[in-house]
């Protein structure tokens, strides 16, 4: 690693063009109007104030991250936002109709916290079962349930029970029933949880793509790398409360340094900027870049797939300049890597 | 078997009862879902005014009512209630439920062990057997399946990602109750199967040779068939110049509650057949009326002793009962006619024409004997019964028959007869002389020995207007045993929209519970109200229990404990009739495996009572559980 030698001065990056489609004027698709959620047991006392007076608007085409420690009400917003809980006080529109509706439903997709599937059936009739709910007719809904299952890469363990998956097998197919109606939104929990490595990249890809193809996003999670990689605005809630809501963008930017990238620089090169900068009146550090662990992890298994049975021996390979990952991938890692 | 006065009925005297509407099932129908309207819509308003506010809260009770009738009912697909059926009944299947038909099959093997042999009618024994172990098996298992699914649905959270797809609430409770009977629909199939094999083979038994035969005076042969299956036969073929071939034949006794056919070929060897096939027999029943000693019109036979307890029989009331304008039993027990005078019991039947009876009346006959005095205890008490024209003066000349208790004993009434016709004798023909142009015929049914009775019910004599097959009774038994098991299923989901699991399980074996000892409760209401001491309710029950009191004396407690004691008991007991009534009659329904028992034919206008109030039931708890449903925070 040591002989890659990028040269990382800190300067305001660029955003990703995709990350201003979140900006545009489109519309609304989720709206919480002063929504509180109070818990109480059967009598009626009051136990939790879970969720109280929340105002947040999500709009078309956006990733927007719900954050928040263990108990804050990310979990208890998405679930008034899907009507399996009714509010206290206030209300939520999704698509301009209350959560109460079943017809919102048809432009939903949600994937919950854990997969919560039906053990006794395969993957296969667990899809075709989801699209049955949705009253698609039998040859569309065979050539979805293939697509999704190529999709989540099931193809080989379609016919088994659900019983024997993995965790992270399970997550796809609860994945792939979140997408069986082609949803305009979709509520992701918790998805990057139980996913390997490689599992985890990948829903973060599928992420982007779903924001590609104009879909909006709404996920709430406890993994911040993978929140700030994907999502284009951010509430952080604490306590029920509100506490942040912005761009990513916005809220990471570190507004007195600066960043700059470039390729490695010759010794002399780099007194002279050292140089100019001391000459301002500033001070610099100069190194190399560190990779991400999850960039080193993807490297290694990405080049077992390629060579089975060689082994690899540190420091023989780089872990960038990958082949397939998109624009907006580098940009995370150059932001993960921070 | 005694039928009440409602089993009488047909589907439309039990729907509408002309006379009294009161009594009907459609009004006690109409009450019941009235009720849970308006119960329903105060405990909404009740719930959602604690949730809301007093005013939002009626709005709330009003969108919810709103939504049902505007979007949830008509939105209802068939497909997805179809899709979540199909996803009930693979959860069930695959959670092995079809042990039970496994359990059934074994229970059936070991059934021989505990079946006594020596049952003087097996195939009551049988096939009252099969039925009884199906009905409770399915019960049991209708109760199971349908009170955990949902919960444990909730609890697994699985439930999430159905409600979050585009499925109403309507489609989830339908979807359930459907999977579920189709479960046991599946279940039901191989054990009737499996039942009718079992009775069928278990009673199927050759008699190989036959002894003893003996040549009588008038040419007839009487002989007895060897020893099987802990019986043998007594037989008798009279002589049969007719047949060319010399072939006779001959008919055994009935033991066992079967026959054999004998014949005799031109060798004279013997050959018995198989037993007669079991019964289906359809009744044709005629209306009743008792007269006295001295040939008077009265109302009810002679009561001999306790056979009247003044109890039982108020389920045919409904809601009449209830709100206490009908009081007293309706049961019916024997009348007894006295012998030796002009006491008799006339029936009318209707409708007695060449095309229903072509080969002559079958008359059965299943009557009580009781003796005054001891007698000649080795010959059984006479009866007699005479056939007679509704309006004229024409009767039959009086055919004599020996008592048999506690068995349906045949007696084929001849189409041509010796009679008198105003006073003159001749030769009558029944269905020229005897029934008069409405096809009405009566007959009169005497008690020949002096001062000894000959007891009956309407449903002691009639005629038999055909046989149906036995396969096509059990399956009719087998459909009441489905509608029951719809019935546990509807409640059991129901109970399980609110309920935990466990809970659900409890409630619904409850209604269960309390819908099979209906008629008891009903006795305890009728006796507190008619002051008749008979242990009074559960409070008064437990007094005389610890202080060792007989239950038909005065309770011995201090006057104002007494008032106190009978006035809760009065309360508990009236609630629970009133609940009892609001619950399906599930002892009536088991009763359908009595009549496939005693070889009865299962009244269509029964089973389709049953399906009607099941259908009902079903509906009302599907209304029931979707509010449920609508109004539960799913991840609450």
């Amino acid at each position: 690693m040591e002989n890659d030698s990028t040269v990382v001065a800190e300067t305001e990056p660029a955003d990703a063009p995709e990350a201003k489609n979140g900006d545009s004027d489109s519309g609304v698709v989720i709206e919480t109007r002063n929504l509180s959620k109070i818990y109480r047991d059967f009598w009626g006392r009051k136990k939790v104030n879970a969720l109280k007076s929340l105002d947040i608007e999500v709009r078309q085409g956006e990733v927007f991250g719900l954050l928040g420690p263990n108990g804050s009400g990310k979990s208890t917003t998405i679930k008034l936002i899907l009507g399996l809980l009714f509010p206290s006080s206030g209300r939520v529109l999704v698509f301009d109709k209350d959560a109460s509706e079943t017809s919102k439903n048809e432009r939903i997709g949600y994937l919950p916290e854990e997969s919560y599937l039906y053990k006794f059936l395969t993957a296969e009739e667990t899809l075709d079962f989801y699209g049955r709910l949705f009253d698609m007719s039998g040859s569309a809904r065979k050539q979805r349930v293939d697509e999704l299952i190529k999709l989540v890469g099931l193809q080989g363990a379609k016919h088994r029970q659900l019983r024997e998956y993995s965790k992270g097998m399970t997550r796809r197919v609860g994945l792939a029933q979140a997408l069986i109606n082609d949803p305009d939104l979709v509520l992701l929990d918790e998805p990057t949880t139980g996913l390997d490595p490689i599992g985890s990249r990948e829903m973060k890809d599928l992420i982007l793509s779903l924001k590609k193809q104009g879909k909006t996003v709404l996920l709430c999670s406890h993994q911040l790398a993978d929140v700030q990689d994907v999502c284009d605005r951010v509430a952080i809630l604490d306590q029920g409360e509100l506490k942040e809501l912005g761009r990513v963008a916005d809220l990471l930017k570190v507004q007195d340094v600066t960043e700059i990238h470039t390729k490695r620089l010759k010794p002399e090169v780099e007194a002279e900027i050292r140089a100019i900068i001391e000459r301002e009146g500033g001070t610099c550090t100069i190194d190399n870049p560190t990779a991400t662990m999850e960039d080193l992890f993807l490297n290694i298994v990405r080049e077992s797939e390629a060579r089975p049975g060689a082994r690899r021996v540190s420091g023989s390979n780089t872990p960038q300049e990958t082949t397939d990952t998109d624009q907006k991938a580098e940009d995370n890692q150059g932001e993960a890597g921070q | 078997m005694i039928l009440q006065p409602e089993d009488f009925w047909s589907f439309y005297e039990w729907l509408m009862r002309p006379e009294s509407f009161l009594e009907s099932a459609l009004l006690q129908g109409i009450v019941l879902f009235v009720l849970a309207i308006v119960i329903g819509l105060m405990v909404g308003y009740i719930i959602s005014a604690n949730r809301y506010g007093p005013g939002e809260g009626f709005y709330a009770v009003a969108r919810a009512i709103r939504d049902l009738v505007r979007f949830d009912l008509p939105g209802t697909s068939a497909h997805r209630v179809f899709a979540l059926a199909r996803l009930a009944f693979k959860e069930a299947i695959r959670r092995k439920v079809l042990f039970v038909v496994g359990l059934f099959v074994a229970l059936l093997l070991l059934a021989g062990w505990y079946l006594n042999p020596e049952s003087s009618d097996p195939a009551r024994l049988y096939i009252s057997f099969v039925l009884t172990a199906t009905n409770y098996l399915i019960l049991a298992l209708a109760l199971f399946i349908s009170a955990f699914s949902l919960p444990n649905d909730i609890k697994s959270k699985t439930i999430y990602t159905i409600v979050t797809k585009p499925v109403r609430a309507t489609e989830i409770v339908l979807g359930r109750m459907l999977g579920f009977m189709a479960v046991g629909t599946v279940m039901l199939v191989p054990m009737g199967l499996a039942s009718y094999l079992f009775v069928s083979r278990g009673l199927s038994h050759r008699h190989a040779e036959v002894v003893d035969v003996v040549k009588e005076a008038d040419g007839s042969l009487v002989g007895e068939t060897d020893y099987v299956q802990d019986h043998k036969h007594s037989f008798t073929i009279y002589p049969n110049e007719s047949d060319p071939d010399g072939v006779a034949q001959g008919l055994t006794d009935l033991d066992r509650g079967h026959r054999h056919i004998v014949t005799r070929d031109a060798n004279g060897n013997f050959e018995i057949g198989p037993p007669e096939p079991l019964r289906a027999r359809i009744p044709s029943y005629g209306e009743i009326q008792f007269f006295d000693r001295g040939g008077n019109l009265k109302d009810a036979g002679v009561d001999i002793g306790a056979e009247r307890l003044d109890a039982g029989g108020y389920g045919s009331s409904g809601i009449s009962r209830v709100i206490g304008l009908s009081r007293g039993s309706r049961k019916i027990q024997h009348g007894y006619v006295e012998g030796g005078t002009l006491g008799k019991a006339e029936f009318t039947f209707q409708n007695v024409t060449p095309e229903r009876f072509p080969n002559g009346l079958d008359l059965d006959l299943s009557l009580r004997a009781y003796r005054s005095y001891k007698g000649d205890i080795e010959s059984g008490i006479r009866g007699s019964v005479t056939m007679k024209h509704p309006s004229k003066d024409i009767e039959s000349n009086p055919i004599s028959f020996v008592i048999n208790e506690y068995e349906v004993d045949e007696l084929p009434l001849p189409l041509f007869t010796e009679g008198t016709d105003n006073n003159q004798t001749r030769e009558l023909s029944v269905f020229e002389d005897l029934v008069d142009e409405n096809g009405q015929l009566i007959l009169i049914i005497k008690c020949l020995d002096r001062s000894q009775y000959l007891g009956v019910t309407q449903s002691g004599i009639y005629l038999r207007a055909g046989e149906n097959p036995f396969w096509w009774n059990l399956t009719k038994a087998y459909v009441s045993i489905w509608l029951q098991m719809a019935m546990v299923i509807a409640f059991g989901v129901m109970f399980s929209t609110f309920l935990s699991g466990p809970v659900a399980m409890v409630a619904t074996f409850a209604c269960v519970l309390l819908g099979f000892s209906a008629e008891q409760v009903y006795d305890t209401r009728h006796f507190i109200d008619s002051g008749i001491e008979r242990g009074g309710g559960p409070i008064e029950s437990m007094v005389r229990l610890l202080r060792q009191d007989a239950m038909t004396t005065q309770l011995d407690v201090d006057t104002t404990a007494a008032k106190l004691i009978k006035t809760t008991d009065a309360g508990i007991v009236y609630s629970l009739d009133a609940i009892a009534t609001a619950l399906p009659n599930l002892p009536k329904m088991v009763g359908t495996a009595e009549y496939a028992a005693s070889g009865f034919d299962i009244f269509g206008a029964l089973l389709m009572r049953h399906a009607a109030a099941t259908l009902g039931y079903c509906l009302l708890a599907f209304i029931i559980s979707y509010f449920f449903l609508k109004s539960r925070e799913i991840a609450a």
